[in-house]
């Protein structure tokens, strides 16, 4: 009777203890290495630095090591890394990073447990990368500055002339930025009345501002553009929680993508890495995300402020799928760099 | 083996391989034809034709040079202005220039960069009071190339007044004198005499300023990008910022930078050396009398006030100000409600501002200490003529052609080929450092070697002492004001530069002028305007300590 209460008890306790066991020794694994190495593409005081400190938390003992850059400068970086034989990175993330590194076949390939439910449009198969956040693009505008009438409320609007060198995006080289602008135009229009519509725009003389999107945002806040085109809607409700003089606009279809994360093949902390990621991915981490107020990519986490998804917030999007992305990429920023520098 | 052989020898290879390398690589990346993974497939001019070819290019050039004339033109003016008046008259107040400068000498240029663009910004006290008076408009578009000179001429204004500070308190007032006494007036005797006398050292400062100008970085990159107004060191950062990199054009460029700082440069040494020969100082132990300016002594007070006001006080408020708000607004009286210290203990809180701190003092002393060691070995060769001496003087002060970013450049070429693990590390850094700043260095040992008389090296060398005996027992000890000096300027302007490092520091090797600037590309200016005056706080204590040092010394600040 004995024997068979301790088999009973052991049977209850011995699938989750298996579960945690191969956890155990990942965590226990990581914490050897002692740190993970994070290249991001997030803000950090908005989200990258608090995930870190969750993780930190919740495993003391691994330093979460971070920085930010462009997703350009973050594959420029570990491509040089590569190239110099001393790789640093074990994470990155951003819109497009994971193509150019994946062609350099520095890419791991680790399909994460925790994002096993991610819908597949949010996760690659083979795990070489899976969505951290989902991104929508619009305007944002200065709600001193911008007000009633003059809110824009479609592309057109932003054709008017009394916007002239009123408006800013920033230079960054992506689907989150003025690439990403013109492939919207051009599948909303077609690609004669697009072209048409982006060299008007381009004769409004949108200011390029050499920075993050983050940056063009907060000259919109502090009112040396009422404009500012490609900012985050996250990011405009941030900066309105905190009482600044902000809003985002409805042109739409938004823009929107993922930002997808993944790690680096020849990682130096491998073990952490991969710890890492099932903690950002897992339902923990996605609700550190939404607690951020940025927009989780988990199917059952929900994002804090509900309207800036489209279904709560009742605006249309576009999706760029990483596909899209690949093909066309080329041929949107050429458009931006003839017309817009 | 002869000490005074095989010590040129040595100091001579470790210079080769410091300085030789970046240059060659530097060529050869101009001249290579490049396949995705960055590996050399054979040799091309393609990328000088397209310097030729490419939309931009020429005018980038011609932007360089009008962006490096008028920030020299008005460097000159402010900081001449102001060294006369503080060196050579009565004008109350003089000390706010010394203060000013003292504490800009330890503030990274970006920060000032930062500040000003705030300023003279759409939302700046000086369009907002334009706006308010005026109901509509702007009186100044800051981005612009007017922005960017009269930035970088405020950039510069202080390091010409140290410089025609020196010029003008060393200058004979004998002439000034003997032109008074015939009844010339103030006026007169400034535009005949003292201005004549130190127009050959305002011609060799002119170049300095106008060749440093052509290698800056910060106010092209800040202020000329947003405008579309690209020079040639925007335009070498632009092409590395590419994925893959275009390391071809970005080296054909830098070439192209290098040469026409060759060229300056050559005409610099003769202009300089021609400005000894009209060097009026002599052995008397006497400051001239200073300019009586009588009713307009109180106007020239004025003047040194309003640049207090505008090079100093302004940019710390402005940034004070933008370190108190939680997100980035205009002067009002709403934003005084909403002051908060978040940002600062943000920046004490989150270990990588401790971490990258920690790196900046770190590599900065590192390139100071092993620049100074070097230094004292070649600057005491070449200044006695030993063996090598011209030869070891001549690669020492090599990299004066290298632009710190191109410099970047280059070093980044060596070591992603180079075997060592170097790349992405605190180490590539304090190479460029090395390499950058070893001429300045060279400059403190070798004016400071000068001032010593052979006697004393003769009197050991008769009384038995070896070569290098002579240089640890009698050279060394002599020369140690200049050497601290040196070390302690090579240590600030280590930490203010941003172009050297921006294409060199990672992510786990970063340091302050870069984390400034990555702050700012980052969105995050209320943390940036925290940590940057913690951070000139920290320099500024440096910088008054080489200031004490250099006056102590009797070294001529600047090393030159």
């Amino acid at each position: 009777m004995k024997r068979i209460l301790v088999a009973l008890l052991a049977m209850a306790i011995g699938g989750p203890a298996q579960a945690a066991g191969a956890d155990a020794a990942l965590i226990e694994a990581a914490r050897k290495e002692g740190q993970v190495v994070w290249y991001s593409t997030l803000i950090v005081n908005q989200i990258t630095r608090p995930l870190a400190l969750a993780f930190e938390k919740k495993y003391p003992g691994i330093k979460v090591q971070y920085s930010r850059a462009t997703s350009t400068d973050v594959a420029l970086k570990i491509t040089g890394e590569a190239r110099a034989g001393r790789i640093q990175a074990d994470i990155f993330d951003g819109s497009n990073t994971v193509f150019p590194l994946g062609d350099a076949d520095l890419v791991e390939s680790y399909p994460v447990e925790s994002a096993k439910g991610y819908p597949p449009e949010l996760r690659d198969a083979n795990g070489t990368w899976t969505a951290l956040n989902v991104y929508f693009m619009t305007a944002g505008y200065n709600t001193d500055l911008v007000k009633g009438a003059d809110i824009p409320k479609s592309f057109d609007d932003l054709l008017n002339p009394k916007w002239a060198g009123k408006m800013a995006w920033t230079t960054d080289p992506t689907v989150n930025g003025p690439p990403g602008f013109i492939q919207n135009i051009l599948a909303l229009k077609g690609e004669a009345v697009g072209m048409a519509y982006l060299k008007a725009l381009a004769a409004q003389k949108v200011v390029n501002i050499p920075a993050a999107q983050r940056v063009v945002l907060d000259k919109v806040i502090a009112g040396e553009f009422p404009i500012g085109l490609m900012i985050f809607n996250h990011h405009a409700a941030i900066s309105a929680e905190q009482g600044a003089p902000v809003a985002w606009a409805r042109l739409e279809p938004f823009p929107s993508n993922a930002n997808m994360i993944s790690m680096v093949k020849g990682a130096p902390h491998p073990n952490a890495a991969k710890l890492f990621l099932e903690f950002v991915l897992s339902v923990e981490g996605q609700e550190e995300v939404a607690r951020d107020l940025y927009l989780p990519a988990h199917p059952t986490v929900r994002a804090k402020v509900a309207e800036l998804k489209p279904d709560a917030g009742g605006f249309k999007a576009r999706t760029v799928t990483p596909d899209m992305l690949r093909a066309g990429e080329k041929g949107w920023t050429a458009i931006y760099q003839d017309q817009f520098r | 083996m002869d000490a005074r052989r095989t010590t040129p020898l040595i100091v001579g290879a470790v210079l080769a391989i410091l300085m030789l390398p970046p240059l060659l690589m530097l060529v050869h990346g101009s001249l290579v034809d490049t396949n995705a993974a960055g590996a050399a497939t054979g040799w091309t001019l393609q990328h000088f034709r397209s310097l030729l070819t490419a939309p931009g290019a020429a005018e980038s050039l011609r932007n360089s040079l009008v962006f490096s004339a008028g920030s020299t033109l008005l460097s000159l003016l402010v900081g001449g202005l102001l060294a006369w008046l503080v060196e050579r008259t009565n004008a109350p107040l003089r000390f706010l220039a010394t203060l000013s400068t003292i504490i800009s000498m330890g503030t990274p240029y970006i920060l000032h960069v930062v500040a000003w663009l705030f300023l003279l910004g759409p939302v700046g006290p000086i369009n907002d009071f334009w706006k308010s008076s005026r109901g509509t408009g702007k009186l100044v578009e800051v981005q612009s190339m007017g922005g960017m000179i009269l930035i970088e001429g405020f950039l510069w204004s202080p390091l010409v007044f140290l410089l025609l500070g020196a010029t003008f308190r060393a200058a004979n007032a004998d002439m000034e004198e003997a032109a008074r006494t015939s009844g010339a007036s103030i006026l007169a005797t400034i535009w005949r005499i003292s201005l004549r006398l130190a127009m050959p050292a305002i011609l060799a400062l002119a170049l300095f300023v106008f060749i440093r100008a052509i290698g800056a970085f910060e106010v092209p990159a800040l202020v000329g990008i947003p405008a579309r107004i690209y020079v040639l060191t925007t335009t070498v950062f632009e092409s590395m910022k590419t994925m893959p990199p275009n390391l071809g054009q970005a080296s054909a460029f830098a070439v192209v930078m290098v040469v026409i700082v060759a060229v300056l440069l050559h005409f610099y040494g003769r202009l300089s050396a021609n400005a000894e020969r009209f060097a009026s100082v002599t052995g008397k132990g006497f400051r001239p009398r200073p300019f009586d300016l009588g009713a307009w002594r109180w106007a020239a007070g004025a003047l040194i006030v309003l640049n207090f006001i505008i090079v100093l006080l302004l940019p710390l408020v402005a940034l004070i100000w933008l370190a108190l708000q939680r997100f980035p607004r205009a002067f009002s009286m709403a934003g005084l409600k909403t002051l908060t210290l978040a940002n600062f203990t943000a920046v004490i809180e989150a270990p990588n501002y401790t971490d990258l701190a920690f790196n900046s003092l770190l590599v900065a002393a590192g390139a100071a200490t092993l620049i100074m060691a070097l230094a004292a070995f070649t600057g005491w060769i070449a200044a006695r003529n030993g063996p090598g001496g011209r030869a070891l003087d001549q690669l020492a002060t090599l990299s004066l052609v290298f632009p710190g970013i191109v410099l970047g450049v280059a070093v980044m070429e060596v070591y992603l080929r180079v075997p060592l693990p170097i790349y992405g590390t605190l180490w590539i850094i304090l190479i460029a450092y090395v390499i950058r700043f070893m001429p300045f260095g060279m400059r403190y040992v070798y004016a400071g070697v000068l001032q010593l008389h052979r006697e004393l090296e003769e009197a050991a060398s008769v009384a038995g002492a070896g070569y290098l005996t002579i240089l640890r027992r009698i050279v060394a000890p002599l020369l140690s004001p200049a050497m601290v000096a040196g070390w302690l300027f090579i240590f600030l302007i280590a930490n203010k530069e941003l172009a050297i490092a921006v294409l060199l520091a990672s992510p786990g090797s970063q340091v302050a002028a870069v984390a400034v600037f990555d702050l700012w590309v980052n969105g995050q200016g209320g943390e940036l305007a925290a940590f940057g005056l913690l951070w000139t706080v920290l320099m500024t204590v440096v910088a008054v300590a080489f200031f004490l040092q250099s006056r102590r010394g009797g070294t001529d600040i600047w090393g030159n």
